[in-house]
């Protein structure tokens, strides 16, 4: 079966594409598991529904090929990670209401809009729950790009981002620029769950982003450490997934999330093992 | 005439529309150690808030050196409550105490070589070398306290903030820490927020009471129902 797998070129491009998301999604997601904006997250990711819907509808309806409904998706996930930003650093007492609510009307505004949209909606089913087996070279090129922005950022940041997820107030004593850098956190967690979404789908990037975090968490004690084995860990939950759901004939996306998800669930005994 | 550091005159803060200072009047001069005394939601945080440049008067004003207290925050060191922070973060002890040296580096990079030695010096002077490699939240309460005041002071502040640092730590490490603060007594202004009056009593210059306005207080004129969490008028 093995064979057969790395014969086949769909397979072959989404396992690059798995492991190239993978470095987002390790990097990234251990910056949301300890500043613990896992929900803010979940909440970028499903807000861009709003915008995939949008453009998914401009395009069919006024014949605008050109606006893609991934464009839709990162243009909406930026939007929403400013917004979400803003009231996290101006608003904190009502944060988590004005959070859900951003939630749950991007995804009401992308059903509006998929309902009104001319033809079938196959593509966008692919944007909610993922389909890595129709990864494009050129697609493989653009998740390439992100990775090396992430990268390139967090190598010269890191320290400062350190600083603002441990303690902001002692981060903005120390005339560290504590807005744009939770901004800038905000939009790199957008990036991501724009970068995922080709993968495992919007609903289900949140598992993605956390989970092999969370896990990587467990046997670190320093965050870069922590980003090196989530980045492992989403490799491997990534691939095994995808094999998976090869020989099972499962959906990709699905598969991964729920090979993570029971990942997740198998090391929280053995968490408790190593702290004893 | 000496001029004071910090400058509050008639300072009003509210929450939305619940008041928590009003009209809070008084000076801090250089190197005083106060103590910052008053009942649970009297505004004793708030003020460190303020006198930090975290929040901004509703109405009145405050100034540090004649400015905004977040002009010259730089100069400022914080030592927070340890049990606020989280215990699952993954950082180590040393990484904790070099980031109070942050204020030394530019946007693109890490802590120098200086920094990093500075960091070690203070480590191995509050005796916590053994440690540092140990994750700041498998820290016992009184080491999670004593790195705390090692980041506040690698920075070289003029002024030392602190929020009730002997909250739900051990009787030898609340010493410690009382002990530290004696030495560094007069080099910079001390303020420490604190319900526990007595063992301050005899250092400090003088008590600040926060119950919605401010009254400053002589040592010797508090009785011991504000040991008991009973404030009142002298």
């Amino acid at each position: 079966m093995l064979h057969e797998f790395f014969q086949n070129p769909f397979l072959v491009m989404a396992l690059l594409a798995g492991c190239a998301a993978a470095i987002a999604s390790g990097i990234v997601g251990s910056y949301v598991v300890v500043k613990r904006i896992v929900f803010i997250s979940g909440s970028i990711a499903h807000s861009v529904l709003g915008g995939m819907g949008l453009f998914l509808y401009l395009q069919r309806t006024f014949d605008l090929p050109y606006l893609r409904p991934i464009y839709g998706a990162l243009l909406t996930a930026i939007l929403a990670a400013f917004l979400i930003g803003w009231i996290h650093l101006n608003y904190k007492q009502r944060e988590d209401t004005v959070i859900a609510a951003l939630w749950a009307s991007g995804m009401a505004i992308g059903v509006i809009f998929i309902s009104l949209t001319p033809g079938t909606n196959v593509e966008l089913m692919q944007y909610l729950f993922g389909n890595i087996l129709w990864t494009s070279s050129r697609d493989f090129l653009t998740l390439l790009c992100l990775d090396a922005v992430i990268l390139v950022t967090v190598s010269l940041l890191h320290t400062k981002l350190l600083a603002i997820c441990f303690d902001e107030k002692q981060a903005f004593l120390q005339k560290v620029p504590v807005k744009p850098l939770t901004f800038l956190l905000l939009s790199l967690i957008a990036l991501t769950t724009v970068l995922l979404i080709q993968v495992i789908g919007a609903i289900l990037v949140i598992a993605l982003l956390s989970l092999p975090a969370a896990m990587a968490g467990s046997f670190t004690k320093r965050l870069s450490h922590m980003m090196a084995l989530a980045v492992l860990l989403s490799i491997i939950f990534t691939l095994f997934g995808l094999f998976l759901s090869y020989g099972l004939n499962w959906p990709p996306g699905a598969t991964i999330s729920l090979t993570t998800t029971l990942a997740y669930l198998l090391h929280l005994p053995l968490k408790r093992i190593i702290a004893r | 005439m000496k001029r004071p550091l910090y400058k509050l005159e008639n300072l009003s803060f509210a929450y939305d529309q619940h008041p928590v200072l009003k009209e809070a009047t008084a000076e801090i001069f250089d190197g005083e150690f106060i103590g910052i005394i008053g009942p649970n939601g009297g505004g004793k945080t708030t003020l460190l808030n303020l006198l930090m440049g975290f929040l901004h008067p509703t109405a009145g004003s405050i100034t540090l050196k004649d400015h905004p207290p977040g002009v010259g925050r730089d100069e400022i060191g914080f030592v927070p409550q340890a049990l606020r922070f989280d215990t699952q973060f993954p950082i180590t002890l040393e990484e904790v105490v070099t980031m109070g040296a942050l204020k030394n580096q530019r946007l693109f990079h890490g802590p120098s070589r200086k920094d990093r030695q500075e960091a070690r010096a203070m480590i191995d002077k509050l005796g916590l070398t053994p440690l540092k490699d140990r994750p700041f939240g498998t820290l016992s309460g009184g080491q999670m306290q004593r790195t705390l005041v090692a980041r506040a002071l690698i920075g070289h502040p003029k002024i030392l903030l602190l929020d009730e640092p002997t909250a739900s730590i051990d009787f030898e490490s609340q010493a410690t820490l009382f002990s530290q603060l004696r030495e560094l007594k007069g080099s910079l202004t001390i303020l420490m927020v604190t319900h526990q009056i007595q063992p301050i009593l005899k250092d400090v210059d003088r008590l600040l009471c926060v119950q919605t306005t401010l009254s400053s207080l002589a040592p010797e004129k508090v009785c011991e129902h504000y040991a008991m969490g009973v404030y009142h008028a002298p």
